[in-house]
């Protein structure tokens, strides 16, 4: 089982690195936007001390942690399955000993990890716009963030799996990405989001992407917090997984029946 | 090796409606369209023989093949492949089986060729040695040394097939699939996949289940074919069976002085000189040939029958 899983991973990292021109291309709209995000934040901040409980620096380092995360983090699979729908090629896929799920998530887990490689060189630039200091919860952002990418991956695999009905991830995909990444709080703290849209940003499992990490890293989120959302990206994980497999059996059994 | 009954395919979708309201229609009615793709095919394959299946396009072939493979279900009859039910035993099936389709690729279009081959050896847990060993054969088979390490979006679609080939062979599948191989290529890249092809079945007695619309294929390979239209099966049998009992006649073929040409069935068991004599007496020859039936025409003619 482990060694279908890691040569599929391998592909995903190869498959990362074979475009490094647009991962370039990212990362200098990733430094950008941090920049950018800087500059507005700055100026409306404009010398108070603190807004919400939380002070201007910790807010510039919020904010390129979770746009780091959000870029490291940002899905390629629907993509891919997406194409392999279309060019028939998933029939390979299908046709394997390996599971199709099992065979995405290693792939996409390998892209990540080719990602944060190419990834490296921007860090230092991006911790030092967002003046990021060492964390008083290491454990705590690491399991949050750890976790948080989980419920991302599998969020990925719901929309591939919805490609086998809809024949189209693209528009779905552009959405998610969005949707995604607004809720992940990468513009603007979930904590400043007002009345309904700031419980809807709550109910949704996007902020573990980007914004509940990031939060724990400042010290925005800190003590019995962390570990209530450490569980609560538990529960996320198990309902996503339940989802993810009745899905999953619903559309292998039309792959079966209608042949895609 | 290979046991089909009475296999049965039939495909349901929504009926699509048209005029301005069709698709609201068609998504809140409950009426379907049914299409047999496949209509009680029986067959028996045994081991280590080379079976061309053919017939025209939309005949059934692919739908059989992904039947075969365990990719889908069939609505009725029986398929057996190496005492397993594909679908069933989905997983055990998929490691006793490769497939090449020649329209579409296994191999991961902005990789080195190395890294798909390598993919394979992993996803089929071959061993290391044996994998060597595997991919050292292919190279030297299909010659896939000088683009081992070339991203496949730059091969041509020769290098490509015998590529896919090799995904295909590196985990040594007793049964090989083969959806039209050859289409595309030149004389030279398809005699180079024949030539693997037969090889790869004389050394390790793969069973072989060869789809095309290249009947030279055929004619190179195969010794018996099954030809199926529409879902079922027309003729099963051995290549000369297939002609003796289907052969349109022979033709003699004259060029007249006035540069006509004409043709006269060849009836059978008459004779030629005498043919040639008569035709002679009333026209004047500057040049004649016999045309032989070949497979083509053969094939042409029993579609044609299974057309009315």
């Amino acid at each position: 089982m482990i060694r279908p899983l890691a040569g599929m991973a391998r592909i995903g990292l190869r498959f990362q690195l074979a475009y490094r021109s647009d991962v370039i291309m990212s990362v200098l709209a990733l430094v950008a936007q941090v920049f950018l995000l800087r500059m507005v934040w700055t100026s409306l901040y404009g010398g108070q001390g603190q807004t919400r409980g939380l002070s201007l620096e910790a807010l510039l380092a919020y904010l390129s942690l979770a746009n780091l995360q959000a870029f490291a983090t940002s899905p390629i699979i629907p993509r891919i399955t997406h194409f392999r729908i279309r060019t028939g090629t998933v029939f390979f896929d299908l046709s394997r000993p390996t599971g199709y799920l099992p065979q995405m998530a290693a792939f996409q887990a390998g892209h990540t990890a080719g990602g944060l490689l190419m990834l490296a060189p921007a860090v230092p630039v991006v911790l030092l716009v967002g003046t990021i200091t060492p964390t008083a919860h290491p454990v705590g952002y690491a399991a949050t963030l750890a976790l948080g990418y989980v419920i991302s991956l599998m969020m990925s695999l719901l929309i591939c799996v919805i490609g086998f009905w809809t024949l189209e991830t693209g528009a779905i995909s552009l959405l998610y990405r969005l949707v995604s990444h607004f809720f992940a709080g990468t513009m603007v703290p979930l904590s400043f989001f007002p009345g309904a849209l700031g419980v809807l940003a709550d109910a949704l499992p996007f902020k573990y992407m980007g914004y509940v990490p990031a939060a724990v890293y400042v010290g925005h989120i800190s003590g019995g917090e962390i570990g209530r959302a450490v569980a609560v990206e538990v529960a996320w994980i198990a309902a996503l997984a339940v989802l993810l497999w009745a899905v999953w059996r619903r559309a292998h059994r039309r792959v079966v029946i209608q042949g895609g | 090796m290979i046991r089909v009954e009475s296999l049965t395919k039939v495909f349901r979708r929504p009926r699509a409606f048209s005029g301005p309201l069709g698709p609201l229609r068609t998504l809140v009615t409950r009426r379907y369209d049914e299409r047999t793709a496949v209509d009680g095919v029986s067959f028996e394959i045994p081991e280590g023989e080379i079976v061309g299946y053919l017939g025209p396009n939309g005949a059934g072939k692919s739908t059989t093949v992904k039947m075969l493979t365990g990719i889908l279900t069939p609505t009725d009859g029986l398929i057996e492949v190496g005492g397993r039910v594909p679908w069933r035993d989905r997983e055990a099936n998929a490691r006793a089986v490769g497939v090449v389709f020649g329209q579409r690729s296994q191999l991961w279009w902005d990789l080195p060729l190395i890294d798909s081959l390598r993919l394979v050896g992993d996803l089929y847990d071959v061993p290391a040695a044996r994998f060597t060993g595997s991919l050292r054969r292919m190279c030297d088979l299909l010659g896939l040394d000088d683009f081992l390490h070339t991203p496949v979006r730059q091969l041509s679609l020769g290098q490509r097939m015998r590529g896919d080939l090799a995904a295909a062979m590196l985990y040594d599948p007793p049964i090989l699939y083969l959806d039209e191989p050859t289409v595309g290529l030149d004389v030279m890249a398809k005699q180079a996949v024949r030539e693997f092809i037969a090889e790869t079945n004389r050394i390790g007695r793969t069973t072989v289940v060869l789809t095309t619309h290249d009947l030279a294929d055929v004619e190179a390979l195969c010794r018996r074919i099954i030809l199926i239209d529409k879902g079922r099966v027309l003729f099963d049998g051995g290549i000369d069976d297939l002609v003796t009992a289907y052969a349109p006649p022979r033709r003699l073929v004259v060029e007249l002085a006035d540069d006509e040409t004409r043709a006269f069935e060849i009836a059978a068991g008459s004779s030629i000189p005498e043919l040639i004599a008569r035709v002679s007496a009333e026209h004047t020859i500057r040049d004649l040939s016999i045309h032989e039936p070949d497979l083509e025409s053969v094939i042409k003619r029993i579609y044609a029958e299974s057309e009315r």
